[in-house]
């Protein structure tokens, strides 16, 4: 069976075939044979295909379907929106906003700053260096603002080894 | 934010800046320090046996009385004022025996040498605020101690 007599046997089972022609093709399928054999398998695959649609169910009516669809359209081929022109005033207060926020940083920092250059804020780097055996210890009063640091050096020729000299509490 | 707040705040900001700036002029010229240096004697005699010696004004004697020290009184054996500008180095002789250097730092931050007998008996660097104190100590002959008060007056 050619090519052409199955693409003849696909267009009479879709009703596309015409008269003079559908007549000659049923007087050749009444013969039976390869022709008729493959008529019921196309007719078998048709109806296999056609039980296993899926009807598709929309959300919404067709009509709101479709008005949505010419909304996008008509949306994509409005002309861009011209951005409105902004007055000098917006441009500087645009301008004069981060400015003012870095000039309130600056002042925070400032405040931070005693006059003398000294930060309020505790950390201050301190550093000492015994230069002679003088074991030194330190001592740091941060409420009344004193630091004392006492060595074993003695004020006169003679050492003194007096042990509670100094008292930590 | 709305455009009146947004004005009101932008004029704080400007205005606060402006003042900072006004005042920095200030700032630099605070920068020369001003120090006292004092040579104390600690004891709990009552007098001291030279009657040149001072006692230490009200406002030293009440710091030295919340450092972790046992004596009852200190006196004051020599006073010496030092100005220093910035990164500036000054000597000072509080005894035949006892030197303090202080060298300026930049801001309140300083430097002090202590030189015992002219030798470098130890170096510190710490900053001063105004008003804060520094005092160096140790044990003296017969219970009684040496300070050193190294004071910011300005």
């Amino acid at each position: 069976m050619d090519w052409e007599a199955q693409l003849k046997l696909q267009a009479y089972l879709d009703g596309e075939l015409p008269e003079a022609e559908r007549r000659r093709l049923e007087a050749t399928l009444a013969q039976g044979g390869q022709s008729s054999l493959l008529l019921a398998e196309l007719r078998q695959t048709r109806e296999a295909l056609a039980g296993f649609e899926k009807e598709i169910q929309m959300p919404e009516s067709r009509e709101f379907f479709w008005s949505k669809i010419e909304r996008e359209i008509r949306r994509q081929e409005s002309p861009a929106r011209v951005p409105a022109p902004v007055s000098w005033a917006a441009r500087l207060r645009r301008l004069l906003v981060p400015a003012s926020t870095v000039a309130l940083l600056a002042i925070a920092g400032f405040l931070t700053i005693r006059n003398d250059g000294s930060s309020l804020l505790p950390g201050g780097t301190e550093m000492e260096t015994a230069l002679t055996d003088t074991g030194a210890f330190t001592y740091r009063d941060y409420s009344a603002g004193t630091t004392l640091v006492w060595l074993s050096y003695p004020a006169e020729n003679e050492p003194d080894d007096d042990e509670d000299a100094v008292t930590l509490q | 934010m709305t455009p009146r707040i947004r004005s009101t705040a932008l004029l704080l900001g400007w205005a606060l800046a402006a003042a900072i700036y006004s005042g920095s002029g200030l700032r630099l010229q605070a920068a020369t320090l001003k120090l006292q240096a004092q040579l104390v004697w600690g004891t709990n005699d009552e007098r001291s046996p030279d009657p040149k010696h001072k006692p230490v004004e009200a406002v030293v004697k009440e710091k030295l009385k919340e450092l972790p020290l046992k004596w009852s009184n200190y006196f004051e054996i020599n006073r010496k004022n030092v100005e220093l500008s910035p990164s500036g180095t000054s000597k000072v002789e509080l005894s035949e025996k006892c030197q303090l250097e202080v060298t300026s730092l930049g801001g309140s931050k300083l430097e002090v040498i202590l030189l015992g007998k002219g030798k470098e008996t130890l170096k510190r660097t710490q900053a001063l605020p105004k008003g804060e104190m520094l005092v160096l100590g140790g044990n003296a002959p017969n219970a009684t101690a040496w300070l050193v008060v190294l004071k910011r007056i300005e």
